[in-house]
């Protein structure tokens, strides 16, 4: 009998720039096929570019924000983009928007944005962390 | 639940090292025992008398030597990569801890994270 875990996935790096939301996404559906828990996706750093509501890639390439959106919402698993990574490179909801007067908003649902305490959580709860990085 | 931060890039030149710091201070602000593993390039954040003003960034000296009454209870540094780069006793922050094995170092924790 195998032992059902919990996860907190943390992606660092950005679509397009690195594979980490790729790999993320191909772990993710694994642990769900395997039965496993996850927890919550956290993302930080250039890992918040997959939140973007406005990635557009050609109609001929995968589209990993939108995939990874669908995939959250089929699952009902929770996912944050760091406060703090997010508004430094221009990715921000309603709230914020408001908050910084700003033009836009461009957050995709089903996404949500708060604090590192988030990821600190996960790292408490959760029985496996796992990140995904861009290139180092 | 302890967790190790390593940190194995240079300051400045991405903003990855920078966010692993929050991350560090973020732990320690819920309590959480907390440590930094400076090695490779990532032993500059520790020289003393940073100048990043010349290139418009805050200085990281300053959020780092702030780590301590923020509660993070470590700083640890590769010995072997700060003889590389040059850093003594004379030219180092204060209160790092020179470790000869990583690897052991490592093993002292819970999680292990890479700066991204």
């Amino acid at each position: 009998m195998s032992t059902t875990l919990s996860y907190t996935l943390v992606i660092t790096g950005a679509p397009w720039a690195s594979q980490a939301p790729q790999s993320a996404l191909a772990v993710a559906r694994e642990l769900i096929q395997a039965n496993h828990r996850i927890d919550r996706v956290f993302l930080y750093g250039e890992g918040i570019h997959l939140a973007s509501a406005l990635s557009t890639p050609p109609s001929d390439e995968r589209n990993w924000p939108r995939e990874w959106s669908e995939f959250l919402a089929e699952h009902s698993i929770p996912a944050v983009a760091c406060v703090a990574s997010a508004l430094r490179r221009g990715l921000v909801n309603d709230a914020e928007q408001a908050r910084y007067e700003l033009p836009a908003s461009n957050l995709r649902a089903p996404f949500e944005i708060a604090g590192l305490g988030e990821w600190v959580e996960g790292t408490m709860k959760s029985d496996r962390v796992l990140y995904f990085h861009g290139s180092i | 639940m302890s967790t190790l931060i390593v940190v194995d890039q240079a300051p400045y030149g991405s903003w990855a090292g920078r966010e692993a710091l929050d991350m560090t201070l973020s732990l320690a602000a819920f309590d959480q025992p907390a440590a930094l593993l400076f090695i490779g390039a990532g032993v500059n954040w520790l020289r003393q008398q940073q100048a990043p003003e010349g290139i418009g960034q805050k200085s990281l000296e300053k959020n780092l030597s702030a780590a301590p009454i923020f509660g993070v209870e470590t700083i640890m540094a590769s010995a072997s990569d700060c003889q590389r780069y040059g850093l003594t006793d004379a030219n180092t922050l204060a209160g790092v801890v020179t470790v000869d094995d990583t690897k052991a170092a490592m093993a002292g924790y819970e999680q292990v994270a890479f700066a991204g």
